[in-house]
């Protein structure tokens, strides 16, 4: 099932709309986001996600993080989890 | 015969007590306003033009022959082309938004001018509706004599018809402020908070603007207008004061919602103007410093003289001042395909005004530049998607527009659960705003939940061919096709 979320990269001037699926991993889900906003901000690694202003597991999928249609998480530049 | 000062009261206040009809048969709440008071209250209503019928008409066929004459002087597509191109790329960001809401302004007006709650005030609108006419039709005029030579001027009068993502807040903005508010939020919200608040005095910087880059034709048709401005922005005052008297808590409401929302959408026209789109030799002051000094200063003086309070969100709009319209900015220029207008990269020269006039965040902001202009310098010139996004963005719930509240690092975008619906929206104002009204605001789809439901296309480039209305000849580029002499171009295809 396809999860819109809205997405918001550190360094980035706005929010973006990222279709997930349930089953993706919320590093892929990440990696739509910094390829989506690299016109404005280069893509680096390693990075840190942030949902509902917690750390998440890069390891986990969208359903198993908890991820909510049309909700917000933040991808920033650092150290994973 | 009685001359002009013995009639012009009898002419001007002409109300009386109903005698087959209730008074409120005459002025329902629902069409005049909240809060609904006896004509008592608002016998006193005043201001300080006290125009008559006939001098306005004499005044404003000068005023229109005027603007004719420096139409043919000056207006010609001949004299457009002299001017630089990012500037005449603010003329078609600017005309687009303007006529058709000032038309929105001339049905305000009349309601007003129908269900007004004293005589003065329902003349006074009726002339205001009589203005906004001219400032409908004076734009449209100009402009359209521009279309053979630029297609894109032809959206001075197509944009406010299309689903647009800019005509999409523009129209959220204007339906309820513009066309559909009673007499008394018209009064408050229009004419003090947007006109005398904002607009009069834009239109003073925007025509010295005009001056400073030779656009001789702009310059009148805004300092014209402007003259019309100072007259029914004096509608509001009187009604404020009313207001305030009967019901304080409702009239710092309208004041605060109206103030943040009109400060949204003058920031992005005005701040695009200023801070981008006019040659950097001809700026005379930077978006912020100009709002410092012409808006602010003067919106906290009519506050003090109301005896009212600052916006509970003034930090929030103070920071804002320093990087609203430069998060739209460059957000706008990386997706310029879905407007029908050029924009321009600022060169090392530009990022060092702006960094001089904006250095709260512009340490921030820069890196952004940084990275388009190594994009453009990889590229090729005019391979415009090598620097243009090709994703959906998010737009706020409230006001429409992009999700751009805050700065780069940290981005004010807030969800909201409501209903069983999700809500996003870009700053707290405009999420406080949803929750005061949200029977008015909560089913209205923005350009997402349309996607979502299948109304619009998902795909950026449909998006914008489709449900945007822009073809490859009208939609927004480079202005320069990114070929500017500073860029270190690295790419070796001949």
């Amino acid at each position: 099932m396809a999860i819109p979320l809205y997405g918001f990269l550190k360094g980035d001037t706005m929010g973006l709309v990222i279709l997930g699926d349930e089953h993706e991993s919320v590093r892929a889900v990440a990696a739509k986001l910094q390829q989506a906003a690299s016109v404005r901000v280069p893509i680096t690694d390693p990075i840190s996600v942030f949902y509902k202003g917690q750390p998440v597991d890069l390891r986990l999928t969208l359903t198993q993080a908890g991820f909510e249609p049309l909700e917000r998480f933040d991808v920033v530049p650092g150290e994973d989890e | 015969m009685l001359k002009r000062d013995e009639w012009l009261p009898l002419a001007r206040k002409l109300d009386w007590n109903y005698s087959y009809v209730q008074e409120k048969d005459v002025f329902p709440e629902e069409m005049s306003g909240s809060p609904w008071l006896s004509h008592e209250e608002w016998k006193e209503w005043d201001e300080p033009y006290r125009t008559s019928y006939r001098e306005y008409v004499t005044l404003q066929h000068e005023k229109d022959a005027a603007v004719i004459a420096v139409r043919d002087a000056v207006g010609r597509v001949e004299d457009f082309k002299k001017l630089s191109a990012p500037w005449v790329n603010a003329l078609k960001f600017y005309s687009a938004t303007f006529p058709l809401a000032e038309f929105a302004a001339v049905v305000g007006n009349l309601r007003a001018g129908r269900f007004g709650r004293d005589s003065a005030w329902r003349t006074m609108s009726t002339f205001g509706a009589l203005d906004e006419f001219r400032h409908t039709q004076i734009p449209l005029l100009l402009m359209h004599d521009l279309i053979r030579w630029d297609k894109q001027f032809d959206w001075t009068h197509k944009f406010y018809h299309t689903n647009n993502w800019v005509a999409i807040a523009a129209r959220h903005l204007t339906d309820e402020l513009l066309l559909a508010a009673n007499p008394i939020e018209f009064a408050i919200g229009t004419n003090f908070v947007f006109e005398t608040g904002f607009t009069n005095l834009q239109f003073v910087g925007l025509s010295s603007l005009s001056h400073l880059v030779g656009d001789r034709m702009f310059e009148k048709m805004i300092t014209s207008i402007q003259t019309d401005e100072a007259r029914h922005a004096q509608i509001g005052r009187p009604v404020l004061a009313t207001v305030l008297k009967h019901d304080p808590e409702y009239a710092q409401y309208l004041l605060d919602k109206w103030f943040w929302r009109s400060w949204l959408f003058f920031s992005v026209l005005t701040g695009f103007s200023m801070d981008y789109l006019t040659p950097l030799a001809q700026r005379p002051c930077s978006f912020k410093e100009f709002m410092e000094e012409w808006i602010v200063k003067q919106y906290l003086g009519t506050l003090e003289e109301f005896g009212m309070k600052k916006p509970w969100y003034w930090d929030i709009f103070l920071k804002s001042l320093d990087s609203y319209h430069h998060m739209v900015y460059a957000s706008a220029y990386t997706h310029r395909a879905t407007v029908w207008f050029d924009m321009v990269v600022p060169g090392p020269e530009e990022r060092a005004w702006l960094r001089r006039k904006y250095p709260a965040y512009w340490d921030q902001l820069d890196p952004v530049w940084e990275r388009i202009t190594e994009r453009w310098e990889n590229g090729d010139a005019g391979v415009e998607w090598n620097t243009h996004g090709a994703t959906p963005v998010g737009f706020c719930n409230l006001c429409q527009l992009v999700l751009c509240g805050g700065t780069p690092t940290q981005n004010t975008a807030n969800t909201l659960d409501y209903n069983g619906c999700k809500y996003i929206f870009c700053s707290e104002p405009c999420r406080w705003i949803f929750m005061k009204e949200p029977e008015r605001y909560a089913s209205h789809k923005d350009v997402v939940q349309r996607i979502l439901t299948g109304e619009a296309p998902a795909n950026l480039l449909e998006l914008t061919r489709k449900y945007f209305n822009l073809t490859q000849d009208v939609w927004g580029k480079d202005v320069y096709g990114g070929e500017y002499p500073w860029l270190k171009r690295k790419s070796t295809v001949q």
